[in-house]
Parts: structure tokens; sequence; C-alpha cells
């Protein structure tokens, strides 16, 4: 095999596929690290980000990349009313009730889109694209859009939390959310941020994954397990390891055909989340440890 | 006065229990099928083929008395566990007297074990086609109106090699149907045939990307990809990043590839190399009926599935109407109605085998996907043909033997 079969079927697919991850990642790493629970809604939030993006596309007819913003407004909108109406009323009991919630609200958020839209797969755009050829790699746009989105995506969120007051906010709930309260940060208001910016890239996420296959009901569940062994990986809070887990992850999944058979792929990120969690819990760059 | 309240409500609740049991009770069939997931595309023409057959049993009388038949739908996902979650509710909540489907092979294995088997209720499948099937421990209770995968496996190999494939790859998905088809075709296209499969490979559902999957199917030089999956799902992806990467030049599907959602979704400009295998039915007088009858209902019969979807469904009504309703003896009663002796009835004749059941002449039924004369296992041999995509979706190209 030559250095240009290996790049552009095993590591090109494997760093879209880590992208995509890697938006859904940075959204549960942000809930883990500030509300304290995995919300296992996030892959169905995913499918219904995808899903409203595809409305857009069919109503008024616009370019897929058009309707991104669109979702990810109206996805955020919905992240943050679940919280209000769902999860607000858990937060003073055991993590767990609210980690058992969300798996209710996964099933109702895809019985919502299965009514709405219905079972069929669907796509934002007929037909094939056959890929490009920059210098023997072989990369479609829709690809390059991906990574560049998750890039821009990532950083702007990086930007707002190491400079912005409410993004300090945010990482001083994470490391002490009573202390936080005594300093006078409002909680409540921290919370609905954290909601808007994971109900936001979960679209985003769903949204390409969308682009580069095709729109299913089960899309993001099918995702959510790579995801949080993306969290995991790059370390609970951790932004930038959140990426990195993704990229990771995704490029594992693919290379792992090479060597085991291809029916264990999907194998790859949970035997990727049980070594991390043996050997290093903190994950690569030294995360929270819940 | 709480306790005066509750048994004031308990009485009440006793009482319209009492009330809610009619002098003739509806007799309820199962309609369990893949509504939601890999065969969403597939799944509405089987259960309207199915309720057709319910329909026209109670415009021609009903069942025992005039009690009508009822058609409760549910939704088995096309996996184990759905199917295991549907056939519960029918059978524990919808007190069903048999059952027509699932449509999956795995939903159909889960079913029928944890499920139909344990709680004698008959099961009819008109397209759970695993040869695992034929396998099962059933009682006499599990019976299709579909040929087993064994068969069409072994039939498409015969006719890839007469039409002069070379090299090919299979890959198939890791559950009872894909793994069951690609077995049987494998057996067939290597062991009998001679042929050689360059790959072999199996693949989970549900993932984004098989670009590495298909580098792997690549490696060997072989110009087809043989696909054993569903064309709503994990199929449909392997299909587009084949044809966009350019592996393979020649593609070949099994039943299940045969969606209408690889037309929508790839364009049929881009299928001008893609052939997939599927049942048909034989052509007969009973298949013209039912055509008729279903585009008189707004059903398309070309449908995937649809013809042995009706037969399952009226083949499980005629066996209701000698067990009088009941769930005990359907087995026994399936195989009287179409045993290849006596009187012919064919589909929608609901009032003739009525009357010769009740006057006890023998019957048997001529279903439109064919005789349906069940094996001691309760399988149906059957013909199948191999489609390709044209200007009006998949056209014939040549009939499989």
């Amino acid at each position: 095999m030559d250095l240009f079969e290996l790049l552009n079927f095993y590591v090109i697919p494997g760093i879209v596929l880590g992208s995509i991850y890697a938006l859904g990642a940075v959204g549960i790493t942000l809930i883990f690290a500030i509300l304290r629970y995995a919300h296992l809604a996030h892959g169905d939030l995913a499918t219904l980000g995808a899903f409203i993006a595809l409305a857009v596309v069919t109503t008024l007819g616009v370019s897929p990349l058009a309707a991104l913003p669109v979702a990810i407004i109206a996805t955020a909108a919905v992240a943050v009313g679940i919280d209000k109406v769902f999860y607000d009323h858990l937060r003073e009991r055991p993590k767990i009730v609210t980690v058992m919630a969300s798996l209710g609200i996964a099933l109702m958020i895809r019985a919502v889109v299965q009514v709405v839209w219905g079972v069929d797969t669907e796509t934002y755009s007929r037909g094939i694209v056959r890929p490009e050829n920059y210098f023997g790699l072989r990369i479609r746009d829709r690809e390059i859009y991906t990574v560049i989105a998750m890039l821009a995506l990532v950083g702007v969120l990086h930007v707002f939390l190491t400079q912005s007051k409410w993004g300090k906010a945010m990482r001083a709930m994470s490391d002490n959310p009573n202390l936080a309260l005594l300093s006078g940060i409002d909680n409540r208001k921290v919370i609905v941020l954290t909601w808007v910016i994971a109900g936001g890239l979960c679209a985003a996420s769903g949204f390409f994954l969308g682009l580069n296959t095709e729109l299913k009901s089960m899309m993001g569940w099918h995702m959510l397990l790579p995801m949080f062994a993306a969290a995991i990986l790059g370390g609970v809070g951790r932004v930038e390891g959140a990426v990195l887990g993704g990229l990771i992850v995704g490029i594992a999944e693919e290379l792992s055909v090479l060597v085991i058979p291809s029916e264990y792929k999907a194998a790859m990120a949970f035997a990727i989340l049980l070594f991390m969690l043996l050997v290093r819990p903190t994950g690569l760059l030294k995360g929270k440890v819940l | 006065m709480k306790t005066k309240l509750l048994t004031l409500a308990a009485g009440l609740m006793t009482a319209t229990a009492l009330a809610t049991v009619p002098a003739k009770a509806d007799v309820k069939i199962g309609l369990i099928g893949g509504v939601s997931g890999p065969i969403a595309a597939m799944a509405p023409a089987m259960i309207d083929a199915a309720q057709l057959a319910v329909q026209q049993v109670n415009e021609q009388g009903g069942i025992g008395d005039g009690e009508k038949l009822v058609g409760v739908v549910g939704d088995s996902a096309c996996n184990p566990q759905g199917g295991t979650d549907a056939a519960t509710k029918a059978v524990n909540i919808e007190g069903v007297a048999g059952i027509v489907g699932p449509h999956c092979s795995g939903a159909v294995l889960a079913a029928a074990g944890s499920v139909t088997i344990p709680a004698g209720v008959t099961l009819v499948t008109p397209s759970g086609t695993s040869p695992e099937i034929t396998n099962l421990e059933d009682n006499d209770s599990v019976f299709r109106t579909v040929p087993s995968d064994d068969y069409q496996g072994r039939a498409l190999a015969r006719t890839l090699k007469d039409m002069g494939y070379g090299k090919v790859a299979v890959a198939y998905l890791n559950n009872d149907y894909g793994t069951g088809l690609a077995n049987a075709f494998k057996t067939e296209y290597v062991d009998a045939l001679g042929g050689e499969i360059t790959q072999f490979a199996a693949h989970e559902e549900g993932k984004a990307s098989y670009r590495s999957n298909l580098a792997e199917l690549a490696k060997g030089g072989a110009d087809t990809l043989v696909i054993f999956d569903y064309g709503d799902g994990t199929g449909l992806t392997i299909l587009r990043q084949a044809l966009e990467n350019g592996f393979f030049e020649k593609f070949v599907g099994g039943d299940g590839m045969k969606s209408d959602a690889v037309i929508n979704e790839l364009g049929a400009e881009n299928l001008a190399n893609f052939v997939s295998s599927s049942p048909v039915g034989e052509k007969s007088d009973s298949l013209d009926i039912f055509n008729e009858a279903f585009k008189g209902v707004g059903g398309d019969p070309d449908a995937i599935f649809a013809n042995t979807s009706y037969d399952a469904a009226f083949l499980l009504a005629l066996a209701l109407e000698k067990t009088g309703g009941r769930k005990e003896g359907v087995g026994a009663a399936l195989r009287e109605v179409s045993n290849g002796e006596g009187e012919a009835i064919r589909p929608g004749e609901w009032q003739k085998a009525k009357e010769l059941i009740a006057a006890g002449t023998a019957i048997d039924y001529k279903g439109a996907a064919g005789d349906h004369n069940f094996d001691a296992k309760g399988d149906v041999p059957g013909t199948f043909a191999l489609f390709e995509v044209g200007a009006d979706g998949f056209e014939v190209v040549s009939e499989m033997n």
C-alpha cells in the first residue's frame, strides 16, 4: 500500500469523521465539567439539528451551508428549552437521575424527528459528488468545509472561554460551583450559556455527519459512544482535549480496519474508552475525574 | 374517605372492564414490521398489502360468525430488540392470535425465540429470509411466505457466473440477514462454481465512513462488489462511498438493496452498473388478481415483499377461520389450508374459502407469491429475478434459477 492510498482512504476519512466527533465531544465535555453528568441525549440532539437544517434546505431551497446557522440557533434554543422543562427540576437530585432522564429525552427527540420527518433516509442534495484531486490527495469540498468549520467553531469557543467574562465564569463554575456562586457568578445564566454552546455544536456535528453521509433518525445515536470516548480521551472539561480526542478516535476507527476484521470497527471507540478509563482516567490533557 | 373512593374507582373499573368484553370478540393479528430503521422505505407497502387482506376478510364476512379481523401494527425497527419489544406488546397486551412479520431476519429470530414460541403464537414472516429461521425449534409455529436466502444466495451466485462476472468482493452486514445470505452466496460461488471471492468481510451498521472498509475490499483486484445489506441503511452509505471514490466498477445487491431509497438518493444516472436480486411472484392468475386488488387500494404491486405480505396475512386469516379465531392449532391449520390438496382459493376469495371451510371441504390457497406448500420446516421454495435500475425504477433483467 502506498502513502497516498493510506492518506486517501484511511487518514482523510478519519480526520473528517474525527472532526464530526469532536464537535459533539466538545459539548459533552462542557456539560460533563459544568453540570457534572453524562448527557445521553447528545446524539439525538445532533440528529435534530441535522433535520432542522434539512427543513431549511427543502423549504427555502438554500444551500446546506446557509442552513447551518439556522440549525445551530434552533437546536441551541431546543437544548435550553429541554434543560428548563426537564433537567432543571432534577438539579438537586442525585446526578444519575438526570443521566437516566437524558436517556428518556433522547428517545423523545428521536420520536419527534421520526414523526415530523418520517423514517426514510434523506440527503441534503441528491446524487453523488466525486472528490477533487489535490496533488494526489482526493478530497471533497464538503470534507474541507467540515474540518474548517470545526476548527473555526472550536477556535471561537476557546477564545470565548479564555478571554470573555462569561467564559471565565463558566470555567470558574466548572472548577467549583459553590465558590463561583459565592464570588457572585449567576449559576443559572452559566447553565443556559452551556446549553446554548452544547446545543449549537451538537447541531453542527449532526449537520456535517448528514452532509458527508445521509440523514437517518438513528444517525446521532450511533455517534454517541465515539463522542463520549473522544471527550474522555481528551480529558473531561478540556475543549482542546475533546478536539484531539475526536480526531484520534476518528482516525483510529478508520485505521483499525487494517489490523482487525472490519466488523469490529465499531468496537474501536469502546476499546479506547475502556483503555483510557483504566490507564489514565484524567485523559490526555489532564481533565477532571468524575 | 380515600378507601371508599378507591373502592368506588375499582368497582367502576371492573364494571367497565366487564362491559367492554363484547359478545363477539374481534380477532387480532399483529402486523409487525421494520417501520423505522434500515428498511423503512420498504415497510409501508408491506404493511398496506397485509392490511388489504384484512380488509377483504372483513368485507366478505369476517372470521367465524362475522367477527372482525383487526391488524395491529407494531414497529420492530428491523433489529432483535425492537422485534422482541413489538412481539411482546402484540402477544401480552394486544392478545393477538397470530403475527404477520417481523420483517427482518434478526427480529424474527429474536421475537420467535423469546416471545412467540414460548407463548404458542404462530408467526408468519413475509420477508425474514435468513437460513437460520429454518432451523428454529419452533413447535411448528414459525412459517414464512418468502424463500430462504439459502436459495437466493445460490441463485444469485449462479446468475452472476452465467452473466460472466469474474472476481468479486463481498461486503455483508453483520447480522442474521447479511451473514446468512453472504454464506449461501459464498458456498455456491466458490465451492460449487469455482468462482473467486477476493475479499469477504462483514461490517457494522451505522458508521459514518466505510472508505477504509472499501479500500480493504478493493485489495485483490475484484471489479465487482457484492453488497448484502439494506438499501435504506448502511448499504446506501457503502454504495455511495464506493461510487464517489471509484472503488469497483460493478455492484450487485441482494433483496435488501432493492430499495427505492438507493435510486432516490444516488440518482438512477449513477446506478447503470448496479443490479440486485429479489424474490418475485411466479407469473400466475393469483398474482394478477392480487396486483389488480392492490392497485385498487392505491398500492404499488411491484413493491418488494408486497405479495408475500399479503399472502402471509391471508393465510393466517384462513388458519384462524379454521381454529375459530383461537391461537391454538394455527400452525396445523396453516398446513391444512395450503398443502396442495383441495379446492383452489385465490387471493381475495375469502367468502368462498369461508363457505368451504364451514362445509368441511379441504381448501388449498394459491397465493400471489406462490403456492406456499410449506415444507416440514415451514419454508417455501421460490423464484427470483435480477433487477437493474431503469428510467422508471427497478426493471427485470433476467429470471434467476
